[in-house]
């Protein structure tokens, strides 16, 4: 049969159509095949002011739909750190010098710089994958599991999250778990707590590989309470037990009166730390609470989301975070979403700037800064729109500004004269494509 | 036969759902309130409820037993008997004679029950000479037909009656609404709330996996044999019958899902390629529709 007969019969059937239907021309069709996979892929930038850490990370996340909600999550993220971080020594009016983690080479820091470790860079992979399907009428479950490996550091994880509706789905409990289990292989090996900073060569207080394993539970409830308002609560806990200590941070054990750090007498011929640094120690075990609530509020096209956190662990680190974020539509297809947070936490007990040698030997200790009394707030504004294919395309830019204090207590004689818990300030720029 | 009206919350929709024409029948509505979905839900079952009543081969007393069982005396039909007894005039030329609404009473020799009891020629030859629409005087508004002769419209009472409720919907004005018979089904307009209905086209076989078409405005409509046929000596007979011969279509897809502006159009265009056996893609390349084919 020919094309053009072939024409006049869906031509025809249209017309047939109109006269069984008794109606005008109905509007035209709009209907194509949605594709089974989507990606979600970002390019995302974060950097701290001067020589500190810098991350480029590039992650991509394919979704595949089934009928019937279900669908498979498959995750990848490649992270490429570079640059220098605090190593928890205090600065000194002299030269300063360390040895590498590698225990290999030795490097020195000028008069009055804070120290910082530059042997920071590694390449991170991480692979994600994930199952979520309904259960039911009201019910649904999500399975995953996750690994990461990079230089010194492996990890394995599991998770599973089930959730339920009530009420007519507008209530909705929900629980979860996951199991981590982490492997640590240190550059040059996880040196033995509290032991002091050794010449190039000596790796006679390097212990093997540690480990760690965190388990996390969560419960939830979510709640629509309008057509606008939706709230949600949880609570979460969080067990970490085995080594919890950063293989890289050391202490400054210093004069009990003048506060300076104390020297070392060096070997002859061989490189080694100008000064006394002890390796630091934390607990073998870490336990976390939270509550967290969170109100998401439509107006018009309009969406403010607002949550609060409180964090309390066993190390006393209590924590408080508030975000807000409030997206505003431009046009038909873009929107603004301005960005606000504020965190502020508390310093973990065994947290000291130094070690004074007038006092015995604590049982753990840290001088790094993420564990001391600081407040950060992050300030940022994100566009997105839809491309002209039909995708999604944001980006994102933030500002975070960190600054602490170490408590008065813990400052002795010439340290009240130095900056000891430096400001950090950093940018995040994110580009987002989902296709 | 339960007549009962079921409304549940979905997640961002109200979905009303109900039994008819064999089917399951949804209404999934973006009503504010629940008065309003139970309002639209309960007007669709209302009119699917009384074109299943009024064609129905099933039922006594309705316009299509009083012809079926007139044995021979002329029939005097209503306006809308007389419509969609035209409009399968339309679908009897346009498909070369194998779109016939006589060719019910195939289904006297023909069981698809997934089994291999495929008749012989003979049952066939004879129940022949009660199919094929030439042999019936039509004269609007008159219908007479050979003693024995029957008629049937299931196919294109469902899509009608998805088309009519949609219709009815767009008359209330009311909220963006998706209307699904048994896998026929027209949206009245693009989704507030999202950016298309999705549905979802179940796949058979892994080779065949599912599809989920995104539609905003206008009609789906599948027709194949995924699950009706009869398999012997390897050659799987498809439920779809070629009433010229009496024998089913031979190689034919499994399944033909067109999007149309009405649901009519969408499931006879779907109807029709499906007639068209080996050809049907060919079929449907040189009609200017979307669609989606399964083998």
């Amino acid at each position: 049969m020919s094309r053009k007969e072939n024409c006049s019969i869906s031509a025809a059937l249209a017309a047939a159509t109109c006269t069984l239907l008794g109606s005008g021309v109905p509007a035209p069709v709009d209907a194509q095949e949605e594709p089974l996979w989507d990606f979600n892929t970002s390019l995302l930038y974060y950097g701290e002011d001067g020589d500190r850490v810098k991350d480029f990370s590039v992650s991509a996340i394919a979704r595949r739909m089934f009928v019937d909600d279900r669908f498979l999550t498959l995750s990848l993220t490649v992270d490429g750190l570079t640059g220098a971080t605090p190593s928890g020594a205090i600065r000194q009016d002299v030269p300063q010098t360390f040895t590498r983690p590698s225990g290999n080479a030795a490097y020195t820091v000028p008069p009055e710089v804070l120290p910082l470790d530059d042997t920071f860079k590694d390449t991170r992979v991480a692979l994600g994958a994930g199952w979520q399907q309904p259960v039911g009428e009201t019910s649904l479950i999500n399975v995953g599991a996750s690994a990461s490996r990079e230089y010194d550091y492996t990890h394995v994880g599991v998770n599973a999250k089930m959730a339920r509706d009530f009420n007519q789905r507008n209530t909705t409990l929900s629980a979860g778990f996951a199991y981590s289990f982490d492997s640590l292989d240190p550059v040059g090996g996880a040196p033995t707590p509290l032991t002091p900073m050794l010449d190039v060569g000596d790796t006679s207080n390097r212990l093997g590989d540690q480990d760690k394993d965190v388990l996390d539970l969560i419960i939830g409830i979510t709640q629509v309470l309008s057509r606008n308002l939706v709230v949600q609560a949880n609570y979460s806990y969080s067990k970490s037990d085995g080594y919890l200590t950063d293989p890289y941070k050391v202490l400054s054990l210093v004069d009990g009166t003048t506060g300076d750090t104390l020297l070392r007498t060096l070997t002859p011929g061989v490189a080694g730390p100008s000064h006394q640094f002890l390796f630091e120690n934390r607990p073998g075990e870490r336990t976390k609470h939270s509550i967290y609530g969170q109100v998401k509020y439509y107006m018009n096209g309009k969406v403010l989301d607002a949550s609060y956190r409180y964090m309390t662990d066993d190390w006393d680190i209590d924590s408080h975070t508030v975000d807000l974020r409030y997206r505003i539509p431009f046009g038909a297809d873009s929107y603004f979403e301005p960005h606000l947070r504020f965190y502020t936490q508390s310093e973990a007990e065994f947290y000291q700037l130094s070690i004074p040698d007038s006092q015995p030997l604590p049982g753990f200790a840290s001088a790094d800064y993420r564990l001391g009394n600081f407040d950060a707030i992050t300030a940022g504004l994100k566009y997105g729109w839809r491309t002209r294919n039909d995708n999604e395309m944001s980006v994102r830019v933030e500002a975070y500004r960190q600054s602490g204090t170490v408590p008065s207590s813990q400052i002795i004689g010439n340290q009240a004269a130095r900056d000891n818990y430096p400001d950090l300030n950093a940018v995040i720029v994110q580009v987002g494509y989902r296709f | 036969m339960q007549r009962d009206i079921r409304l549940d919350l979905a997640v961002d929709a109200w979905q009303g759902r109900f039994q008819a024409m064999g089917s399951p029948c949804e209404v999934v509505s973006e009503a504010r309130k629940r008065r309003d979905a139970l309002e639209v839900t309960s007007l669709v079952a209302a009119e699917a409820w009384r074109i299943e009543d009024k064609f129905s081969r099933y039922l006594d007393g309705n316009i299509v037993d009083r012809i079926n069982s007139a044995a021979g005396r002329p029939v005097e039909v209503d306006n809308e008997t007389a419509d969609l007894l035209d409009f399968a005039v339309t679908l009897y030329r346009l498909s070369e004679h194998r779109f016939d609404i006589t060719s019910g009473v195939l289904r006297r020799v023909w069981r698809f029950d997934g089994s291999d009891k495929v008749p012989g020629s003979e049952s066939v030859g004879e129940v022949l000479q009660w199919v094929g629409w030439h042999r019936v005087d039509w004269r609007r508004p008159v219908l007479a037909m050979p003693h024995g002769m029957e008629i049937d419209f299931g196919g294109i009472g469902k899509e009608y009656a998805v088309d009519r409720c949609a219709g009815l919907i767009k008359e209330l004005d009311g909220d963006p609404c998706l209307v699904n018979f048994g896998g026929d089904l027209v949206a009245t307009q693009a989704p507030g709330r999202r950016r298309s209905w999705k549905v979802a086209i179940e796949g058979d076989t892994a080779a065949a996996p599912d599809r989920i078409i995104d539609l905003k405005q206008g009609a789906l409509a599948t027709s194949g044999d995924a699950r009706r046929f009869l398999l012997r000596d390897g050659i799987r007979y498809s439920h779809i019958l070629d009433p010229t011969t009496g024998w089913p279509i031979r190689d034919a897809p499994r399944s033909i899902t067109i999007a149309a502006d009405s649901c009519v159009e969408a499931g006879m265009i779907s109807t029709l390629a499906i007639l068209k056996g080996a050809a049907a893609e060919h079929f449907l390349e040189a009609q200017d529709v979307a669609y989606w084919c399964r083998r």
